[in-house]
């Protein structure tokens, strides 16, 4: 699966995971997805590779995660101060996403074999509607598994998390649904 | 936790924590050899041995404290240091992660920031014992600002009386705030109600509410801007509450602890800030 990268542990690995596993584990981590252009400079690649072989990172670690039983997983993947990069640049990160939630949705068995729901928060109107799109049909696809949780904040910064969830709280006052 | 994992487990934990122990002995080995050094002849040479940073002489020249033109000497070289960064945060947040939090510390680490020309100090620990404890703190940085500056702070004390509890000032130049963890979530929660009140009455609709709109009902931190950088004392990795709306784009250094901190650690943390990359999503 393109999201989670195919194939078990070596020896050594699972060697490890073994020992790290008999101690306190986490249930939820939190990836910051950073450091992609640095590393493109460093290996003097285009910046659009770097931020794609950043998620071929990521799909490993999200195997690692998974193969330490680390349930919950959040990955920080775009924020809405990114906006303020190059069009050339965020475009290019646009289709990125547009290519990994399409790659996502074809791959509907393996996600319902890992019982993987994936989630997406973030202000998605700010999106391509076309993204939006392909993100509705992979939460939507997903939405009763539950072996493991992937939390993708696309188009997020935790300022608007906390007014949307104040503005929720307040449409349910007018709606007479809550009391203040 | 049990069987060979386990065992490799326990085995490889006390590896690391010894690895740890003998790394801050090692330190520590270091720095009470050259203390131990510039210690006998602070007297004459407690300009120079501020300028080599050697913690004990500056704990003994600072219990001293300078005479009242020595005073406006170092308070000059204090203004001159600030002056010398490539930039300098106009809010820093003290947040102690320790236990037992030192008032004579904390008040030392005000002075600091107020000596470099920094203009907004908030102080926070996750028990509210600062905040608690607002006037023993107040006391302790006004001693310490006549000890080290050469302050004279009688001319201030009905300014203190009759400033909002929100914030005291400490000079013409600093403001000080005195934060808990009542300042950071439950600011929000009580914002969140407001606002909720004032819709359940007709006077806002939902969609009235935007970040900016959350961010001008937060009071905790009025006239405050959000904090430059936060510099966090103490072995957790956390700001334990702190202001969570106001640090989104803060710089956050760790420093081991507030107690006994010299000056030469508060300003290398902030040397380490004006040498810092923002790019703020850019």
């Amino acid at each position: 699966m393109s999201w989670i990268r195919e194939g078990e542990l070596t020896i050594i690995e699972r060697f490890c995971a073994n020992i790290i596993k008999a101690g306190p584990m986490p249930k939820h981590v939190a990836f910051i997805m950073d450091g992609n252009r640095r590393y493109a400079q460093k290996c003097h690649v285009e910046r659009q590779q770097g931020h794609s072989q950043g998620f071929d990172k990521l799909a490993q670690t999200l195997r690692w995660c998974l193969n330490l039983g680390i349930r919950e997983v959040t990955v920080y993947a775009f924020s809405i101060e990114n906006f303020k990069r190059s069009k050339e640049e965020v475009d290019g990160l646009m289709d990125l996403a547009r290519q990994k939630f399409s790659r996502l949705l074809e791959e509907q068995e393996n996600l319902k074999k890992h019982g993987v729901c994936i989630r997406v928060l973030g202000d998605l109107p700010l999106l391509p509607v076309d993204i939006q799109e392909l993100i509705a049909q992979a939460v939507l696809a997903t939405r009763n598994y539950n072996k493991c949780f992937l939390n993708v904040c696309f188009a997020y910064t935790s300022r608007h998390e906390i007014s949307n969830a104040v503005r929720e709280m307040a449409w349910g006052v007018e709606q007479g649904l809550l009391e203040p | 936790m049990s069987g060979a994992s386990g065992l490799a487990w326990r085995a490889l934990h006390a590896l690391v924590r010894a690895l740890l122990c003998l790394q801050r002995a090692l330190l520590a080995c270091l720095r009470g050899r050259a203390a131990a050094a510039a210690a006998t002849s602070c007297a004459l040479l407690a300009p120079a041995a501020r300028a080599l940073g050697f913690r004990e002489a500056r704990a003994a020249w600072r219990r001293r404290g300078p005479a009242r033109g020595g005073a406006a000497r170092g308070r000059q070289r204090w203004r001159a240091d600030g002056r010398a960064l490539r930039k300098l945060p106009v809010h820093v947040g003290l947040v102690v992660t320790e236990e037992e939090p030192s008032y004579a510390d904390m008040a030392s680490l005000v002075v600091w920031c107020m000596a470099v020309g920094i203009s907004y100090v908030s102080v926070y620990d996750h028990n509210g014992i600062f905040k608690r404890n607002n006037s023993r703190l107040m006391d302790e940085i006004l001693k310490q600002q006549q000890e080290l500056l050469g302050l004279d702070c009688s001319k201030y004390t009905s300014e203190f009386a009759n400033h909002d509890k929100n914030g005291q000032v400490l000079n013409c130049q600093s403001t000080l705030k005195v934060l808990s963890p009542e300042d950071g979530k439950a600011d929000i929660v009580k914002a969140a109600q407001n606002f909720c009140q004032l819709v359940a009455q007709q006077q806002r609709t939902h969609s009235d509410l935007d970040v900016n709109m959350l961010d001008n009902l937060l009071s905790s931190t009025n006239g405050f801007p959000d904090p430059d950088l936060v510099l966090k004392f103490g072995p957790v990795d956390s700001t334990l509450g702190f202001l969570p709306w106001h640090i989104r784009l803060t710089e956050i250094i760790s420093l081991p602890s507030h107690l006994n901190v010299s000056y030469e650690d508060f300003f290398s943390a902030l040397h380490h800030y004006a040498a810092c990359e923002q790019r703020w999503g850019k």
